[in-house]
């Protein structure tokens, strides 16, 4: 089985710094690869092992963000595909139509996987995207994916209901954090990753630009907190009272 | 005329995401109009009008309902196609926007108008920061569960349009709802949350018996639900989660990671308990309690019944 | 806050030019499985809520002990500050665990440099994978650092050697299956290996430390212990100038660890100070905490090029003895009083609270063990003499 998966290097929320102006500081901001993309790439290693083949890993980025491609490789991915552009230039249609072009470039894939969404920006838009545009079925926030012969059975999370559906190969999906516990690659599976074949696409090469215009953001800033932050000492019965006194005045409790 | 279209699998939602095309509409000098999917919906309103689809199932899948909306938009030229950021939403929305080449701005509220682009705001960075987007017309968006009040009323007329059969090579072949008696977290006026700071899954009766006292309901931060199993999914409030925004969102043994103040930070006021006094929960909140809950939330009780 | 910090990704690139992104991607992917397996569960370590056992082996397949040692050893053949700057991350998320891998892998570093072509080949793999838990036996009742006044002695019977007396405050006693052990024999101190179980080979009780709680620390006691000839390390009479290289190394990695404790320590120092003031304390609190705060960065990042310089020369083949011994000298007594700072700064928080004081308590042990603060000295001050002729 050949499994596609897809990474982003994003922004690392907990290290992002404001200005004195309150807007985040992107430039130079550290990066990760997006939280629940581990739980994407723990489910195609998952696949693999269970139908043998092979994991290729597709990303957009710049060269700086090779370390997330890497980390993927590291947790047991063959190899990795990286169309350079800088993520945070193109919207999710873009970023979507140049992956699905790098997919089918060195495809056919039985299974192309996504997170539900990046934990920088959790638009959720590329996986759905991707499989329009790859022409595939596709479905969304998989909890559970089980794959027998040309068809797949997976259990859809939806807000207030569980669905299961039953699809053909080849498919894209989405799969959501609750789906596995992604494995943390080993010190020795890092430096090997270093050897693992990484193609480098421009993605103006792979998908002409053009056509479309994308989402702009003309602005950014931060939240000021506008909470009390009021610390109430004491023994904890003090402490309770207090607490509960508090409020019952804002009128929250009755 | 001009139309801002507005689609949800959800009637509650789809009255929300109305109110926000209600504003998209009144900057682009548009009507608005509610789809319909397969069959007429009388829980939605709408103040332009409903346009019906036949051709699709009356509950559509998302890859159905997109391409029934699609097939429509390719002869009606809507501005804007709008739904709400559900998990179907989502998916409908994002799949529409690439079956028509056509941005789609997510995760929206405070939705704006012009004569050209369609534009709001959203929460980025875990809500560390908020994001001003826009999208030149034609466009999709995602609009913010929660963010509008429901359109009541409305009197437009029914409009109907033949966009053929439809399918979808992904069949449901059975719905379950998540767990029987699952709170309803969105429309909680208290909710007590429970983190890691809890022990063992045996000690949630005391915060589930404090959220009945409370007259709330319980959630939980994420470790609780999707690593340790010890609530169902559909208590976990977060990013990847439920969104809330109660009266009082009580949080105990919750440190407070950015992923979690982002599903509780429009409560109206946040209360915490922890025994970190550095825990990031007290920066999001508005009075904390440093201490064991063990020891606190009994003597909360205590103190509730003493008030009874 | 991530343990791997910028800081350490700068200080790699400037210590290792053309290495220091693969450097730096497996020091920061062991720094992410440290903050999230190990770090939470230090305050139950201390606690004695948690077993050390499960956070080691993870650490053991995660690969950090086989870090500086040879790849035909099954090692990741990386440089000696690569696996000093692992000790400072694991010194930040649990100086116990700490404590224990970084005993353990200075026996792995004793049988590279010291054991035969036979022993390293029977153990040395099992040892840097963690397959084999080993523990590192020298100081005595009686004696400390000093070897030629050891008490144990090694009696050579047939093809055997008999061990008899006792070693004490052995870290991973009892809990080990390997002891590089030092015993006096006729021609002086000498090294064994020694397997456990086996008879002769006892352990006292687990010692109640005042830190380092997550770790066992145990006596180990020899009656007519036997061991054969052939697990005699290197040469007999030799035992005391092993035991010395063998500590110099250790040194960098103890200053290493040093650091880590006193870098958690900060960190809880800095959230602290910037909740007071974002709580509406009175700033004058605030601005008393702020000298506190400048010395113990200054302290930390001194402390770490120390151990970096140490580490660095020993890599290049360098005599690194003193430096190394600077390096601990100076970090365990920065450590120490970064975290009395830190309790300062937390005020009755600091005194009363297990998860900040137990940094003072973890870092206390370190200006005593592997070499006392007092002897170090010496030992600097004797070869700083002897190279200024």
């Amino acid at each position: 089985m050949k499994v596609a998966v897809c990474v982003k290097h994003a922004v690392d929320e907990t290290e992002l710094k404001l200005d004195q102006g309150g807007r985040p500081v992107l430039g130079g901001a550290a990066g990760k690869m997006s939280t629940f993309d581990k739980n994407a790439v723990e489910e195609a290693l998952r696949l693999k092992s269970k139908h043998q083949g092979e994991v290729a890993v597709f990303m957009v980025g710049t060269a700086d963000s090779k370390k997330t491609m890497k980390e993927a490789l590291a947790m047991g991915a063959d190899r990795g595909v990286l169309v350079s552009a800088d993520p945070a230039a193109i919207d999710t249609f873009r970023t979507a139509e140049v992956l699905a072009a790098a997919i089918r470039r060195s495809g056919p894939y039985d299974v192309v996987i996504c997170s539900e969404g990046s934990s920088d920006t959790y638009s959720g838009q590329v996986p759905p995207m991707l499989g329009e545009l790859l022409g595939v079925p596709y479905v969304g926030y998989a909890r559970k994916i089980e794959v027998s012969g040309q068809s797949a059975k997976i259990e859809r999370s939806l807000e207030d209901s569980v669905e299961t559906v039953e699809s053909p190969l080849p498919l894209a999906v989405s799969v959501v954090s609750e789906i596995n516990e992604p494995r943390y690659p080993t010190l020795i599976q890092i430096m090997q990753a270093g050897k693992k074949p990484i193609e480098e696409l421009a993605a103006d090469a792979v998908a002409p630009a053009g056509g479309y215009r994308q989402v702009s953001v003309p602005s950014m800033s931060s939240q000021p907190s506008t909470r009390k932050h009021v610390m109430i000492e004491g023994t904890p019965e003090e402490a309770a009272a207090k607490l509960v006194d508090a409020l019952v005045k804002e009128g929250v409790l009755k | 005329m001009k139309a801002v279209w507005v689609y949800s699998e959800s009637d509650a939602v789809s009255n929300e995401v109305a109110s926000a095309a209600v504003d998209v509409a009144k900057g682009a000098g548009a009507e608005v109009q509610v789809l319909e999917l397969g069959a007429q919906r009388p829980g939605v309103f709408a103040s332009g009008g409903k346009l019906l689809l036949k051709g699709p199932p009356s509950s559509p899948t998302p890859g159905a309902a997109a391409e029934a909306i699609a097939r429509a938009a390719r002869e009606l030229q809507p501005i804007a196609i709008l739904t709400g950021a559900t998990r179907t939403g989502r998916e409908v929305a994002s799949r529409l926007a690439a079956k028509l080449r056509i941005g789609c701005i997510a995760e929206v509220s405070k939705l704006g108008a012009d004569g050209e682009s369609i534009f709001g705001e959203r929460n980025v960075f875990a809500g560390k920061a908020v994001a001003r987007v826009s999208c030149p017309f034609p466009a999709a968006a995602t609009v913010k569960v929660g963010a509008y009040p429901r359109l009541a009323g409305g009197n437009g007329g029914l409009q109907e349009k033949d966009v053929g059969a439809v399918s979808d090579p992904v069949k449901v072949v059975a719905r379950e709802a998540k767990s029987a008696g699952a709170v309803d977290l969105k429309s909680a006026k208290v909710i007590v949350s429970a983190g890691r700071g809890v022990k063992k899954k045996e000690d949630l009766a005391i915060l589930e018996e404090l959220a009945k006292e409370m007259h709330g309901a319980l959630g939980c931060s994420r470790p609780l639900s999707a690593d340790l199993g010890w609530l169902p999914e559909e208590h976990h409030i977060g990013l990847t989660g439920v969104t809330v925004k109660p009266e009082l969102y009580l949080a105990v043994g919750i440190s407070g990671q950015l992923q979690h103040v982002a599903g509780m930070k429009d409560s109206k006021v946040v209360a915490s308990i922890n025994t970190d006094k550095d825990a990031p929960i007290f920066q999001a909140s508005d009075y904390g309690v440093v201490g064991d809950l063990y020891q606190v939330v009994p003597a909360i009780r205590k103190a509730l019944a003493a008030r009874a | 806050m991530a343990i791997y910090s910028a800081e350490h990704r700068r200080l790699m690139e400037m210590l290792h030019p053309d290495h220091h992104r693969e450097y730096s991607e497996v020091l920061s992917s062991l720094g992410g499985f440290m903050e999230k397996e190990i770090l939470p569960l230090s305050p139950k370590l201390d606690a004695g809520e948690a077993s050390i056992v499960e956070p080691r082996n993870a650490l053991f397949e995660q690969g950090m002990t086989l870090i500086p040692f040879p790849v035909e050893h099954g090692g990741l053949g990386l440089p000696f500050s690569v696996y000093a700057t692992a000790v400072e991350l694991l010194g930040t998320a649990d100086a116990s665990v700490a404590l224990s891998v970084e005993i353990h892998n200075a026996v792995a570093e004793g049988l590279l440099r010291f054991g035969d072509h036979r022993q390293r080949k029977k153990y040395l793999n099992a040892v840097i994978t963690g397959k084999t838990l080993a523990s590192f036996a020298l100081t005595e009742p009686a004696s400390g650092s000093d070897s030629s006044a050891m008490a144990t002695t090694a009696e050579k019977k047939g093809g055997e050697y008999v061990i008899n007396g006792s070693k004490m405050f052995i870290t991973n006693a009892g809990e080990a299956s390997l002891y590089l052990v030092f015993a006096k024999s006729k021609k002086g101190p000498s090294c064994f290996l020694l397997e456990a179980p086996r008879q002769g080979l006892k352990f006292g009780g687990d010692l109640k430390k005042l830190g380092m709680k997550g770790s066992k620390t145990a006596e180990v006691i020899f009656e007519d212990c036997r061991v054969p000839e052939e697990n005699l390390v290197g040469e007999e009479g030799q035992g005391g100038e092993y035991a010395k290289e063998i500590l110099h190394g250790a040194r960098i990695v103890v200053a290493a660890l040093n650091v880590g404790i006193a870098q958690i320590a900060y960190e809880k120092s800095v959230a602290y100070a910037k909740a007071r003031k974002a709580f509406g304390k009175p700033v004058s609190e605030f601005q008393l905490t702020r000298e506190k705060i400048a010395d113990m960065k200054t302290g930390i990042g001194a402390g770490r090029l120390l151990y970096l310089y140490a580490a660095r020369i020993k890599e290049l083949g360098g005599d690194y003895a003193s430096e190394a011994s600077q390096a601990k000298v100076f970090a365990t007594e920065m450590s120490l009083e970064a975290c009395d700072d830190a309790i300062q700064i937390h005020g009755g928080y600091g005194y009363t609270t297990d998860d900040l004081h137990r940094h003072w308590r973890d870092a206390r042990l370190l200006t005593i063990g592997e070499g006392t603060s007092e002897v170090l000295r010496m030992l600097i001050s004797r070869k700083e003499l002897a190279r200024s002729q």
